[in-house]
């Protein structure tokens, strides 16, 4: 478009002075001159004619325009010129671009992102809160709310739960949500195709609304599970609730705002009305998430006192223990809800935090490695940009040619760099993979990415560019054209500004290489820090029963049954149930009271609780230290027994043997709930490798406080754990077909996945030092090589009056270890403040590891020693006499 | 012949918005019609005319189009904009008053003669 305007303007104005030209031409002819004669003064009158169109064209505004087409032009030549420099540069800048990019691409979803839902400032959480951290209400409170708050414009909740589906006579689980009818609505989410769910929809316990149950699932989950078909709407499915639900699927909506928490997908939604209507009543269950929209006028501080008012006055008449009260219910709080729920932000934020300085730190190492690659071509450049002034162009000009070099160089990195950007993505979201429950974000490019990486292009391009675009401008046409090669680029400003970059690129390789040896290092404690159980050959698997077996004795003889068969597959040495086993992402706690144990705070009630069957201990490898383990014979109808483990042991009894003393359950009131302990077990992992031993009690599963639906299955065998995979799910279905298994995997699976973060950012770390490493090396290299050059006069007189080739070999090679040494003493301190800062992403060592940063210094010793080698060998070989003579 | 003046700079742009504030010009008008008006003691450059064109062109003072000449040869035309024909009044509001401040001081007589 451009370029036609631009032709289209040069033939214009070839035309109009033609046509000036003839019509004076003729007008001088009528006056009585021959034409020759016409021509001539023709010519005179109108002057020089290129000069003119030229003053046209910057009449015009398009002189800028040839300029920056003659620089990129230039460019794009010089480049060709020299593909290594070219390719290093793009490379090294790619690398820093792209990791900007990606990192950015996490910490926009995690931390910076909104949800895509009308006005989401205006929404706030209500959650009640106490001593024990926040919690989402009771239903009851919700309804309260709903009817009597005056502060919202309206007010909504959710709660997601896994749902079991049956879909051409298939049991699946789906990942899914109760919501209040106008959840949806509240948000401001449109259908993708039918419509959402309205407050109708969620009229009737057990029933729905006028249309019956209904629900409204994910766009992703429409496309994978139902192949994107349209007829989608109106499908009736069956869905096992407390009792089984035919439930018609009314809609399809975004993905993104299936629900308000961050990195959950949810694939379907059903009105709260559907849901268990025992939990619906109880006024103390803590299970909702409330989320409700200002009004435009109300202050936060406003609504917060009028929940909390409702709060108290609701509590006023409901029963539970004091301690309960402060632990959990003792007010209400209201959070902004504009980036949605945010466990996943104080989770991710520390080892965002860290990436985003790796990140940043190769961003800078590629910068001042171009800086110096630039700035070395510019002193070759010298004589060029010498001759260039000479003639007339202005420094200005030069300027703008360095800096044209500097963005497209730029611009080059941050194309290839998008594209790096991508294809870590796998790798990233492999980052926030943890336990069962995969957290799934949404990494895809935009605006904000594209505008970030723009930005961060564009400042590299002017932090790297302008040293030696200022340098270029210094340059003294006089002396450039004068004399050899040598004594232009030899002045003193610019070999101390090689220097001092340098010795950044050395700085940064430390801190970097420093860096990658504390994670190098945690992660190898972690690998062998001690679980407390057996890793190898064991089997997990989660069973989950149909509806009408929960709470049933039935489920128990099921379980017996299928623990029986499983034992008898040959290679299998032992199989137990659990509630929850090492490392699956499962929890619960308990409160305890303990007669003689008085606890200083409520926390130190809190207990983590686990029902087991017999053989859990031996499946898992983990010691008896006192007592016994639980039997067949410890039934629902036996006394009650429990076993603790040797934190909690000590923690509550003290050096005295707990064996044969009683704990109490707190948390049910109207059950009293006492256990006695048999038994004491060395205590193992659970949530992760790096937290410290907490206190846990364990029970039979007979035995249990509450209903036990789902229970995963430890199968401990011989050999090669995944040819079991098929034999223990057949035995489980042969007992019962109707059960459904997920959440099939092997411990030493779990153990590897529970440490992708921290392979990952060692990965990383290591790549980026290696990279740094190299970069500063040829720094070092080009530097040196070019003093050889420079001083092979001063060599060859050396030499002259007596001087050694070791000698000479030192004198180089000394000037790389001061360049080298320089960098390590800076960086050093650096590396010290950032391992503080990263403190939490590290296990086992400190800060300040001492074998990690000598290893690191002697690294950095050793490459720069062979890169400052390479030139100082050839100032060895120099032979006096051509070296005096070179000049 | 009488002696040609030299142009002052800066006032080719505004003897143009003149010369094409009275009709419709060619590049080449123009120039005749600035002789005919200055009864050619102005020493106007055929070739300066131009970029003073295109620079007016480009300010959006004046407007151009292109069209046939008198002897039927097609040439560019220049007509006056609204923001040109604002703009030539206030250039010879203050060129008014310049000169007459300028002749004001050089007709001074000295004091006392």
């Amino acid at each position: 478009m451009k370029i036609f305007r631009r032709k289209k303007f040069e033939s214009d104005m070839d035309a109009e002075l033609r046509f000036h030209n003839s019509a004076y031409i003729d007008d001088l002819i009528r006056s009585g001159f021959d034409r020759t004669e016409a021509e001539r003064r023709a010519r005179i009158a109108f002057g020089p004619i290129e000069a003119t169109k030229d003053e046209c064209r910057q009449a015009w505004g398009l002189q800028r325009m040839d300029e920056v087409r003659a620089d990129l032009r230039l460019t794009f030549r010089a480049l060709r010129n020299n593909p290594g420099f070219a390719a290093i540069a793009i490379l090294s800048l790619a690398l820093g671009i792209g990791a900007n990019t990606a990192v950015f691409g996490l910490v926009d979803a995690v931390i910076l992102r909104l949800l895509p839902v009308r006005d989401p400032s205006q929404l706030v959480f209500v959650e009640t809160a106490g001593t024990a951290g926040r919690d989402g209400p009771p239903y009851p409170y919700f309804e309260l709310l709903r009817d009597e708050a005056k502060s919202f414009e309206a007010i909504a909740a959710f709660s997601p739960s896994n749902m079991e589906i049956v879909i051409d006579g298939g049991r699946e689980l789906a990942r899914g949500v109760w919501v209040s009818g106008n959840f949806y609505q509240m948000l401001g989410a449109a259908p993708v195709i039918g419509r959402t769910l309205a407050a109708s929809d969620d009229q009737t316990p057990g029933k729905g609304g006028p249309d019956g149950a209904v629900a409204v699932i994910s766009r992703a989950y429409w496309q994978q599970r139902f192949g994107a078909d349209p007829a989608v709407v109106g499908r009736v499915v069956h869905m096992m609730f407390d009792f089984e639900h035919t439930v018609t699927i009314v809609g399809v909506m975004p993905s993104e705002i299936m629900s308000p928490e961050l990195g959950r997908p949810i694939d379907i939604a059903v009105p709260m009305m559907l849901s268990d209507p025992v939990k619906m009543r109880d006024r103390v269950s803590l299970w909702l998430e409330i989320v409700a929209r200002l009004k435009p006028a109300v202050r936060t501080e406003q609504a917060h006192a009028e929940c909390n008012a409702l709060f108290q006055a609701y509590m006023a008449d409901v029963r539970i223990p004091p301690e309960v009260h402060t632990m959990l219910y003792d007010h209400v709080e209201l959070t902004p809800a504009a980036k949605g729920l945010g466990g996943l932000r104080t989770q991710f934020l520390q080892p965002l935090t860290a990436m985003t300085i790796l990140a940043g730190l190769v961003l800078l190492a590629a910068c001042v490695n171009v800086a110096n690659l630039m700035l070395a071509r510019a002193a070759a450049c010298q004589k060029d940009f010498a001759v260039r002034l000479a003639i007339g162009a202005g420094r200005d000009r030069l300027i703008r040619q360095t800096l044209t070099e500097a963005l497209v160089l730029v611009g080059a990195g941050a194309a290839l760099g998008i594209l790096l950007a991508r294809q870590g993505q796998a790798a990233l979201a492999a980052f926030f993979a943890q336990g069962n429950n995969k957290i799934v974000l949404d990494l895809s490019m935009n605006g904000r990415m594209l505008l970030f990486t723009l930005t961060v292009a564009v400042l590299s391009g002017l932090a790297f560019g302008i040293l030696p675009a200022l340098r270029a401008s210094r340059s003294d046409p006089g002396a450039g054209l004068q004399s050899g090669s040598r004594s232009i680029a030899g002045n003193r400003v610019s070999r101390r500004l090689g220097h001092a970059l340098v010795i950044s690129q050395v700085a940064l390789s430390t801190v970097l290489l420093a860096g990658a040896g504390l994670f190098i290092r945690s992660l190898r404690q972690l690998e062998l820090v001690d679980l407390g159980f057996t890793r190898e050959g064991i089997l997990t698997l989660e069973v989950t029963p149909e509806r009408q077996m929960f709470g049933k004795l039935e489920w128990l003889t099921v379980q017996a049954e299928i623990l029986d068969r499983v034992r008898q597959i040959p290679g299998v040495r032992y199989a137990s149930w659990a509630t929850m086993t090492p490392l699956s992402g499962r929890d619960r706690g308990a409160i305890l009271d303990i007669p003689g144990f008085v606890p200083r705070t409520e926390k130190d009630k809190d207990v983590h609780l686990a029902a087991l069957s017999p053989g859990y201990f031996e499946t898992f490898g983990v010691p008896l230290l006192l007592g016994r383990v639980f039997t067949s014979r410890d039934d629902a109808t036996a006394s009650k027994v429990a076993i603790l483990n040797e934190t909690a042991a000590r923690f509550y009894f003290g050096n005295t043997n707990p064996i044969g003393k009683n704990v109490r359950f707190a948390n049910y009131p109207g059950h009293d709930l006492v256990y006695e302990i048999i038994g004491v077990v060395k205590d193992a992992k659970h949530d992760s490798l790096r937290e410290q031993p907490s206190r846990f009690i364990y029970i039979p599963i007979p035995q249990s406080v509450d209903r036990i639906n789902r229970l995963a299955l430890a199968v401990r065998c011989t050999g090669d754990v995944v040819t079991f995979v098929a034999p223990v799910r057949q035995e489980v279905h042969s007992v019962r077909s109707t059960v459904l298994i997920n959440n099939v995997s092997t411990i030493e699976k779990q153990v590897q996945q529970s440490l992708t973060r921290e392979r990952l950012i060692t990965a990383l770390s290591t790549a980026f030092g290696a990279l740094a490493l190299v970069l500063a090396c040829i720094g070092l290299y080009g530097t040196l090589a070019y003093a050889v050059t420079r001083r092979t006069n001063e060599i060859g007189i050396r030499m002259a009056l007596g001087a050694t080739r070791g000698g000479m070999i030192w004198l180089i090679l000394r000037e790389a270890l001061t360049l080298a040494g320089s960098g390590i003493v800076i960086g050093l301190p650096a590396v010290l403040a950032l391992a503080r800062i990263t403190k939490a992403l590290l296990y086992g060592i400190e800060p300040f590891d001492l074998p990690t940063f000598a290893s690191a210094v002697l690294l950095l010793l050793v490459f720069t020693a062979i890169a400052g080698f390479v030139p100082a060998r050839r100032a060895g070989r120099l032979d006096p006499m051509s070296a005096l003579r070179c000049e | 012949m009488k002696k040609q003046i030299d142009l002052v700079q800066g006032t080719l742009d505004m003897l143009i918005l003149k010369a094409v504030s009275l009709g419709g010009l060619h590049g080449y008008g123009v120039l005749l019609r600035l002789r005919q008006l200055t009864g050619g003691q102005l020493q106007i450059q055929q070739g300066s005319l131009y970029p003073a064109l295109y620079r007016l062109e480009h300010q959006g003072l004046i407007a151009s189009e292109w069209g046939e000449s008198e002897n039927k040869r097609k040439a560019k035309f220049y007509t006056l904009t609204a923001a040109g024909r604002k703009q030539l009044k206030a250039e010879t509001e203050s060129w008014n008053r310049f000169s007459v401040v300028v002749a004001g001081v050089l007709n001074a007589i000295p004091e006392g003669s």
